[in-house]
């Protein structure tokens, strides 16, 4: 079937299957290798994007749900010059970053808490990225890595 | 403490970017023109002997380009480190469920899937071996073969014994006021890296070798073992890593199959060949942290002071040896924990079995007997009336001390100094004796209890006696004055590619940021041995630090002829050479004086570990060159209602010696603590007669961040004399200790001792299972 969808603010058009997932669209039809699988079966996260600002697991979204929708990845994430945003830059600067794998994911997690809730608390964070697994860093320093984002977002923009 | 440029500074992770940016290309990131998909046909039996494999129909399957058995292989595929009882395609017999048989190459996932279900595989089901504690039984049912080169290995189910002998325990034991003997056991872990294995075999032209990309951890044991089967030399084989998305110990012998069929494939199509392991296939065939059942005798004098110990452990390897050898030897060692004896004997029986197989996992076989020996020093200490704290501080090791296997240990021993950090941190004293006057009180079911409990972890750097301890490092001035730096042992995540740039940059008085450092190729860096066991920290850093001196030395010389000047007058200011007379120079103008001189701008540097030996016969000798120390504390509270435990409060400190990479020694730490916290509650690897209850992360359950508190962690930076620039090893050992603390924790707010992991919400309650978990059904619905 022909989809159509926003993705990171480009109409995309595509052709494939009724059954085909957002995530095999992303990476296998349209080469947007940032996403990732981890399980397939919508525990781990790592396929994470922001569908019309709401995050959901890629792998369980089929890909005909987004026809129409605002589909965000980690691609487009950065800063228009290619160099990461605020809360990319927190994710280095707090050594949030193990094997990487978890990571595309959890700063979608990220973004899609702070885009509801400007001020969160450490509980916040921790139940915001509850469902993005992450073997490696044990959440501390994500959890430092968002908290302090949003403590700079507030400073900027005070009424946000 | 001496002061340094960028060690110990904050610093970026050099990999960090690309990785925030999703631009990180992992294995399955990968795709080129013409690529094959590929998939293992699967043993869904436990043991049976393969009477037939027919491979003909499925390669009539439009788009199914290939199929190999082990047949494809030279000797069958046989490989494995230390004993190759291992095949790259199972011949003869299949021993666990998820034993490869064939592997198909296919144009995609449909043909992939017609020539999988078009492969004849009859098979003789065999009587399975389950129980470890019966395996040696004589009536047992054979697991493995004896492979010829392997003289000493195995004697039927017996893959291998250690011992530790220091006078006699026994004796000790009948004379000790105080006595315990507890039995405790640990049941398998997965690693449950995020990313699965996988690896894209790319061949050259005319098939005449083949460059593999794997997500592995040691490279160049995976080209070894492809040079072994597939009939290559070392110059036709190439292995790369990508970025690898977590391994904790967990991608070793797996991904050498999977390396050694898409090589295989590849030769034969002369097309790219690619596999990627489902979640499912992953949980069934990958190899699992080992189960151990330990019986421990202790013996004290009234006012607690540790006189005996007696050990017993059984080790379920499984169905293959894989590294456990080697993890086992470290069980034996650490057995006793951190302790004085007067008498030490510690007994350790690896067994086969047809429960999946056991490998390396981060703590290596010391994560196991410290949850055993950390709960029975508590259960001392109730015996005595101590504070388990005082009780640790009162028998451990400390500088000068003997251990039980004779080693005489250097000053750089801080346990003592980890134990009252973590107590002050922690808040102990007054917490323990709250927790343990409530608990004191009778329960009213549904009450919510706090307790605190404490674990203590010594783990011995590096391999150890048994293998061979040397790292290489290489360093070459490029034309645009930026350097690289390569090392044979990996980063799968750790970030000691990080580290090994900052201790290069400290050494050569060069900017971090001039470094790159190229993932492992073994075209490209030099064979370091596997990189497990927390190696990288001290043998790579060491290697490092060796071949930036040499550097350092070539740029000195110029500096000092281009200055006119001896080289001891030369003082460095940043990346400056000064000299007595002459203006300061740069590092260009030095690079480029050192090729008017015609001095090279590279270098290598060896480093090997430091004298060690062990005694298979005797049980003695010094098992490894020094040790890290740590203590760490839980707190928990527990819901008497439902047996819930939450981990409300965490602290760790650990004697890491100079610590080189500030946020990557914390997330080693972090990370350790959040695994070890699965580990007591939650993982659970259950093999019902062979097969694997849990297959994907909705059984399988690992720690979110709602289960991980926030974790005080601190680090004694006592500078380890034979570590680079004063580090130790760390990778490890935050896992080790955090069983035993949550564990001693929970006894300390229910009075009741669970000696069995994981501490699951009806042990917790009750002090026991309810429920003989599942059937074979949910495994087999993962394969194949």
């Amino acid at each position: 079937m022909k989809l159509q969808f926003n993705l990171n603010g480009c109409h995309v058009e595509i052709e494939a299957p009724a059954d085909t997932s957002l995530l095999s669209v992303l990476r296998d039809y349209l080469g947007l290798t940032g996403t990732k699988e981890g399980c397939g079966v919508g525990e781990c996260g790592t396929c994470s994007v922001l569908l019309d600002g709401r995050l959901v697991n890629s792998c369980l979204t089929l890909a005909a749900q987004a026809s129409g929708r605002q589909v965000v990845t980690i691609e487009g994430m950065s800063l228009p010059d290619g160099s990461p945003n605020d809360l990319q830059q927190a994710f280095i600067q707090y050594g949030a970053v193990q094997c990487g794998f978890c990571t595309p994911g959890m700063v979608l997690a990220g973004e899609a808490l702070l885009a509801s809730n400007s001020q969160p608390t450490r509980l916040e964070i921790r139940e915001a990225i509850a469902g993005n697994l992450c073997r490696c860093t044990g959440y501390q320093q994500i959890v430092d890595a968002i908290q302090s984002t949003a403590q700079k977002r507030q400073e900027v923009n005070p009424n946000a | 403490m001496p002061e340094f440029q960028f060690i110990g500074k904050p610093t970026d992770r050099v990999d960090a970017l690309e990785k925030v940016l999703g631009t990180a290309k992992y294995i399955d990131d990968y795709s080129l023109p013409g690529m094959l998909v590929a998939h293992t046909l699967r043993s869904n039996l436990p043991h049976a002997r393969i009477l037939r494999v027919d491979v003909s129909a499925a390669l009539k399957i439009p788009g199914v380009v290939a199929v190999i058995t082990c047949e494809d292989f030279m000797d069958h595929g046989r490989f494995g480190y230390p004993i190759a009882d291992m095949f790259m395609l199972a011949y003869q017999r299949v021993r666990y469920v998820g034993d490869g048989i064939a592997s198909i190459a296919a144009e995609n996932k449909a043909a992939l899937q017609l020539g999988l279900d078009a492969i004849q595989v009859e098979l003789e089901e065999l009587p399975g071996v389950f129980n470890p504690l019966t395996a040696l039984n004589a009536s047992t049912t054979i697991v493995s073969e004896q492979p010829w080169d392997a003289p000493e290995y195995p004697r039927g189910n017996l893959l291998t014994h250690y011992v530790v002998r220091k006078n006699d325990p026994q004796n000790e034991l009948a004379r000790c006021p105080v006595t315990l003997e507890e039995d405790y056991s640990t049941m398998h872990q997965e690693h449950a890296y995020l990313e699965t294995e996988g690896a894209l075999a790319v061949p050259w032209p005319g098939s005449s070798g083949v460059t593999v990309y794997a997500s592995c951890q040691s490279p160049f044991i995976n080209r070894g073992n492809l040079v072994r089967t597939l009939g290559l030399g070392e110059d036709n084989i190439r292995v790369i890593q990508p970025q690898v998305g977590g391994a904790f110990g967990g991608k070793d012998d797996l991904m050498y199959q999977i390396s050694g069929q898409v090589a295989k494939l590849a030769l034969l199509t002369d097309r790219p060949v690619k596999m990627i392991l489902s979640r499912e296939e992953s949980l069934i065939a990958s190899y699992k942290r080992d189960s151990m059942q330990m019986h421990v005798q202790l013996g004290a004098d009234a006012n607690g002071k540790l006189r005996a110990s007696q050990i017993h452990a059984t080790v379920d390897s499984g169905a293959y040896a894989s590294i456990t050898p080697f993890t086992a030897w470290r069980s034996s060692i650490h057995a006793m924990g951190p302790y004085r004896y007067d008498a030490c004997h510690v007994d350790t029986d690896v067994v086969y079995t047809n429960n999946g197989y056991s490998g390396a996992f981060r703590g290596f076989g010391n994560t196991e007997v410290c949850f055993a020996i950390e709960q029975a020093m508590d259960e001392l200490a109730l015996m005595v009336k101590r504070d388990p704290i005082d009780l640790r501080l009162q028998n451990c090791l400390r500088p000068g001390d003997t251990t039980p296997h004779g080693q005489l240990l250097g000053d750089d021993v801080s346990l003592a100094e980890c134990l009252e950090q973590v107590r002050k941190l922690s808040d102990w004293k007054r917490k323990h004796a709250a927790y343990t006057r409530q608990a004191a009180e009778p329960l009213t079911p549904g009450e919510f209890r706090r307790g605190i409990g404490v674990a203590a972890v010594f783990h011995g750097m590096s391999l150890g006696a048994e293998g061979v301890d040397f790292a290489v490092g290489t360093l070459t001035v490029n034309s645009d004055y930026t350097l690289t730096l390569t090392s044979g042992l990996t980063d799968y995540g750790t970030g000691s590619r990080t580290a090994f740039t900052l201790i290069a940059a400290e050494t050569l008085g060069l900017n971090p940021q001039r470094f790159n450092m190229p993932r492992p190729d073994t075209d490209l860096s030099h064979d370091s041995g596997p990189t497990v066991a927390s190696r990288a920290t001290v043998l790579g850093g060491n290697a490092t630090h060796v071949t930036a001196q040499r550097l350092a030395s070539l740029l000195n010389k110029s500096a000092a002829d281009l200055l006119g000047c001896r080289e001891d007058e030369i003082v460095r200011h940043g990346e400056l050479y000064i000299g007595p007379k002459e203006e300061p120079a740069t590092f260009e103008l030095v690079v480029e004086h050192a090729h008017k001189i015609g001095l090279t701008l590279t270098s290598r540097g060896r480093w090997s570990s430091p004298e060690i030996h062990w005694s298979m016969e005797t049980g003695q000798g010094k098992p490894y060159f020094a040790y890290h120390f740590g203590a760490q504390v839980a707190e928990v509270l527990v819901d008497t209602g439902t047996g819930k435990v939450d981990v409300t409060g965490f602290w760790a400190v650990h004697n890491t010696g100079t610590v080189i990479f500030p946020q990557g020694a914390c997330g080693q730490l972090y990370g350790g603590i959040a695994q070890g916290l699965g580990y007591a509650l939650m993982e659970r690897v259950d093999y019902d007669n062979g097969y694997i209850q849990a297959t994907n992360f909705d059984e399988y359950l690992i720690p979110t961040a709602l289960d991980v508190p926030d974790i005080v962690g601190a680090f004694v930076e006592k500078p380890f004399a034979a570590g680079p620039f004063g580090a130790k090893n760390l990778g490890e050992p935050g896992v080790v200790p955090t069983a035993p603390a949550i564990l001693n924790a929970i006894t300390n707010a229910t009075g009741r001792r669970i000696r069995s992991l994981p501490a699951s919400l009806e042990r917790v309650l009750l002090g026991k299972d309810l429920r003989k978990e599942g059937s074979s059904t949910a495994c087999k619905l993962g394969l194949n």
